[in-house]
């Protein structure tokens, strides 16, 4: 036991010595900032519910057409800034001045199909965000239309919230945050592994009174201790920014126990090819094969770790208790083969 | 060139030795994760299956996303089941119930968007197309208004109401125009096939596009986004081996043999990156010919993003010093490229910096749309230069002193920085490394302006500004205060004179790679500021002062370099802002 908490220290140590883990950490604070800059991004420009909320542009329409014409008020609802012309030329010199960003011509609605003129800034990029705010009220507009040539559209006044950053979070940021720490700790094992072995200290190692079984299983308790601690930072984190979590108990286990198989897995591989060069290859594999194969499952560490998150009623302990059943099998499973492979 | 493909075969052969006993397996497993990955990745548009529950009763379209997991009921036990939070919403036949709650409201909004999809499927396939589709918008193109345009209103304009839509005379049953019909037409054909909506495509070449606008969705580049990463994907992978060489040339001490060989470091960098070089040559023109996509356009896309690559992962066996090292500073070094290439691209036709990334340009590739050299340039360029910067610096690092030395990470940039240097001519190689890491400069502003654009107003300015006044700083600072921290220069008057020819190489480095390109970026406030300001006129006094005030700070007063450095960049962000203030 000694022997075990003596290899444990001298890994956490060094890990706190070389600073790795401050790279680390500054890796996956980097990842959060740039996909939460990213959805923030996407959403106002990509997404049609939040263009407008997130996008501080007030776009002004000019607008030719009769005054009481549907299409006006829904646009207004919609925060664009509306400016009637009595004809083109009017029209044309307020989008010369600058005054307006775009042109909308607008025939009445005579009963057949209504053709409507749009008139854009030729820069690609204004023209596109211009377009994508004006999708809503044109959509809306049509199903005026629609209702005036009797065809009524179900659904078509739902209110809620705009989805986009809710799924974003739940399956995507949290997840990542979660189980990156696994992916370190996996790595952190194959170097801590491999490196005893290539540089032939493990033989010196073991002749200290150690048995195998401590040695490694003290390199994967500090690798362990690493991945929980980043997830615990990283719930704090969550927490700070208000973004609510549910069965935090439940999340912090899950990714422990994600943490534990990502790394006897690792183990398994160093143990198997012995020098970093193979090792890493074959675990990265595992890993990309591991985490492509688990969103083709419902029951996967990421759906359920969402499902956690999200506070579903279905998901509970149970579900952990699969993964943690799933890890308690390896590791048994690891320490009865390592003294074969340290033979071989 | 012999040596080069002589170490090359070397390498070859030591990559096959490695794996002569496992090749079979690693075989089926590379195939077995590439399969997987690939479903994957078709599976990856959906994000998180099951995310909401859904119960339903009576006349409802059909749910078929996995995102909602959906329940039949009856309308009293989905009530109830709602209540128990067992449901998000409940849906009967037009009629939908929620919760007042957040999650609740999120699953309402999916919903809406999921159900308009169906409806509109169920009017196309129920009423007439004239009837269901009343609206077409017929998008044109206006000249966007220059500050020097004459003011004279209306004047060599056409009149934009030419053929009045709205004339007294057509009649309410006059078949509609083909233009609009025919496009309405091919636009449903085309849902029909993909099953998918049409994005919205702006193409102000062309004269004038019909849009329908229940038949349009927002132009996002996901899919194509995707695929450019797939190109990514190997040369990553490659990353390993690379490094691996010469980690292994380090452990098994044969660097010192091969160094006494007659060969210089430069073939024998050369000689290593050729195999994989070669092997990422293949792999970008498989996925080409796989995705069928125009093979040399690809290639030529794709090299300068390999070359930045391997530039990086070069820097990486050459700065370990322990096995975890490698593993996490090649993790960094992936992740920031990966961030770099895809997130730019990510706003493709959206905003034009999103044209820093090369993977923008392959994503106009596959939606058969064009682009110039100066939007090819505006990526590569840089990319090139850091390629050719990493080379360079690879030649002077690769020593066995230099690469058997265990110091921390800081020290061991350091006296890579003083390798980089000729000490015989210390003023001409400050110059010279100023000068040379300006690309490295201009893609660490570029990443700070993506980032910060997302910030709120004022804190993005202020951000943007003083981390890249940091930047700039270090860059031109950093050689003088290794050359004085060695005891090269010691007199203040040698330091002030360094930091004079530092802060020239830099404005001449940033003036020739930016002519090229800022027209590209001048677009947005910011970026005028950032890069007309900060970059391109800042003029060389200032520049000077800012580079003396960290180096004599340094070396007279013996502040310690992180703190000589803010102070440099106190001074060089307020300027900025007040530059940048006068320009607003």
């Amino acid at each position: 036991m000694n022997g075990f908490l003596a290899v444990l220290k001298k890994e956490l140590r060094s890990v706190a010595h070389e600073r790795t883990i401050v790279i680390a950490i500054v890796i996956q604070l980097f990842i959060a900032s740039f996909s939460s800059a990213l959805l923030i991004g996407l959403l106002s420009l990509y997404d049609p519910d939040s263009i407008g909320v997130y996008a501080r542009v007030r776009i002004g329409v000019g607008f030719i057409g009769a005054p009481n014409h549907p299409l006006v008020g829904l646009m207004r609802a919609r925060g664009l800034r509306v400016f009637p012309y009595a004809d083109s030329q009017e029209a044309e010199f307020a989008f010369q001045q600058s005054w307006v960003d775009a042109i909308i011509v607008a025939p009445d609605d005579r009963g057949g199909p209504v053709e409507m003129k749009l008139f854009l800034p030729r820069a690609e990029a204004e023209s596109s965000l211009i377009l994508m705010v004006l999708q809503d009220p044109l959509k809306r507009y049509e199903n005026v239309l629609r209702a005036q040539r009797g065809i009524a559209v179900r659904y078509a006044d739902l209110q809620g919230l705009p989805p986009t950053t809710f799924e974003f979070l739940y399956s995507i940021i949290l997840p990542v945050l979660m189980f990156f720490p696994a992916f370190v700790a996996g790595s952190m094992v194959v170097d801590s592994l491999s490196e005893e072995m290539e540089n032939n200290t493990l033989e010196t190692l073991l002749s200290a009174p150690l048995s195998l079984n401590a040695a490694v299983g003290a390199k994967l308790s500090a690798a362990l201790v690493l991945a929980v601690a980043q997830c615990v930072a990283w719930l704090a984190l969550l927490r700070l920014n208000r973004i609510d979590v549910q069965n935090v108990a439940l999340v912090l286990l899950l990714a422990g126990i994600v943490a534990g198989i990502v790394a006897v897995a690792a183990a398994f591989v160093t143990l198997a090819f012995r020098d970093r060069e193979r090792s890493q290859f074959v675990y990265a594999l595992f890993v990309l094969v591991a985490a492509s194969a688990s969103y083709l499952f419902d029951l996967s560490p990421i759906k359920t770790l969402t499902r956690l998150a999200i506070g579903d009623v279905f998901t509970s302990a149970a579900n952990v208790a699969g993964f943690a059943g799933l890890f308690g099998l390896m590791l048994a499973a690891f320490f009865l083969t390592t003294k074969r492979f340290a033979a071989s | 060139m012999k040596q080069i493909l002589t170490i090359a075969w070397r390498e070859v052969t030591r990559l096959r030795g490695r794996f002569s006993g496992t090749s079979p397996w690693a075989m089926v497993i590379l195939l077995g994760a590439l399969g997987l990955s690939a479903l994957a990745f078709r599976q990856a548009s959906v994000l998180g299956s099951g995310l909401y529950r859904v119960g339903v009763s009576g006349d409802v379209p059909s749910i078929r996303d996995n995102r909602f997991a959906v329940l039949a009921v009856d309308p009293a036990r989905g009530k109830l089941l709602l209540d128990q939070r067992a449901l998000d919403v409940f849906v009967d036949g037009a009629q939908v119930t929620a919760r007042r709650d957040n999650k609740s409201l999120y699953t309402v909004g999916a919903l809406k968007r999921y159900l308009e999809k169906q409806e509109l499927a169920r009017i196309y396939a129920t009423y007439e197309i004239t009837r269901a589709f009343p609206l077409r918008v017929e998008v044109n193109y206006l000249d966007t208004p220059s500050p020097n345009a004459p003011l004279a209103p209306g004047g060599t304009l056409p009149d934009l109401t030419a053929p009045p839509s709205g004339a007294p005379d057509a009649s309410p049953n006059a078949p509609p125009t083909s233009a609009s019909d025919a496009a309405l037409q091919e636009q449903l054909k085309q849902v029909e096939e993909t099953g998918a909506l049409p994005e919205i495509r702006l193409d102000p070449g062309t004269d004038k596009e019909i849009m329908i606008p229940s038949l349009t969705t927002p132009p996002a580049p996901f899919a194509q986004v995707i695929v450019a990463f797939l190109y990514i994907l190997p040369v990553t992978f490659i990353s390993i081996f690379f490094t691996s060489s010469f980690m292994d040339e380090k452990i098994n001490r044969r660097l010192t043999i091969l160094m006494s060989a007659p060969i210089t470091p430069l073939q024998i960098i050369l000689g290593k990156m050729l195999p994989y070089a070669l092997f990422a040559l293949a792999a970008t023109a498989c996925i080409a010919l796989v995705t069928r996509a125009d093979l040399s356009l690809a290639l030529a896309i794709f090299a300068p993003t390999t070359l930045f690559i391997f530039a990086i992962y070069l820097m990486v066996p050459l700065l370990y010093r322990t096995f975890k090292d490698t593993t996490f500073i090649s993790m960094l070094a992936t992740t920031l490229t990966t961030a770099y290439l895809i997130f730019p691209a990510m706003f493709t036709g959206i905003n034009d910096l999103a044209y820093m990334s090369p993977l923008t340009l392959a994503v106009k590739m596959y939606r058969n749309e064009s682009f110039g050299l100066q939007e090819y340039l505006f990526p590569a360029a840089p990319m090139f230069l850091i390629f050719g910067l990493s080379l360079y610096a690879g030649t002077r690092m690769l020593n066995e002193e230099f690469l058997m030395g265990y110091r921390p990470l800081t020290r061991k940039l350091a006296d890579a920085i003083f390798l980089l240097m000729d000490r015989a001519h210390p003023y001409a190689s400050v110059a010279l490394l100023s000068l040379l890491v300006v690309p490295l400069v201009y893609i660490a502003q570029l990443v700070i302006l993506a980032i910060t654009t997302n910030l709120p107003g004022q804190a993005m300015l202020g951000g943007a500004l003083a981390a890249s006044a940091l930047v700039e700083e270090i860059a031109k600072s950093m050689g003088i205060a290794v050359l004085v921290e060695r005891g090269s220069v010691r007199s203040p008057r040698q330091v002030t004179a360094l930091a004079f020819l530092s802060a020239l190489g830099f404005l001449v480095g940033e003036k020739a790679l930016l002519l090229a390109s800022v027209s590209m970026v001048s677009q947005t406030a910011l970026s005028a500021a950032l890069f007309n300001t900060g970059l391109v006129f800042v003029p060389l006094a200032a520049h000077f002062v800012f580079t003396s005030v960290v180096v004599v700070l340094n070396a007279r007063f013996r502040v310690r370099y992180p703190i000589a450095v803010i102070g440099g960049v106190i001074l060089h962000a307020v300027y900025n802002l007040i530059v940048a203030g006068g320009l607003g």
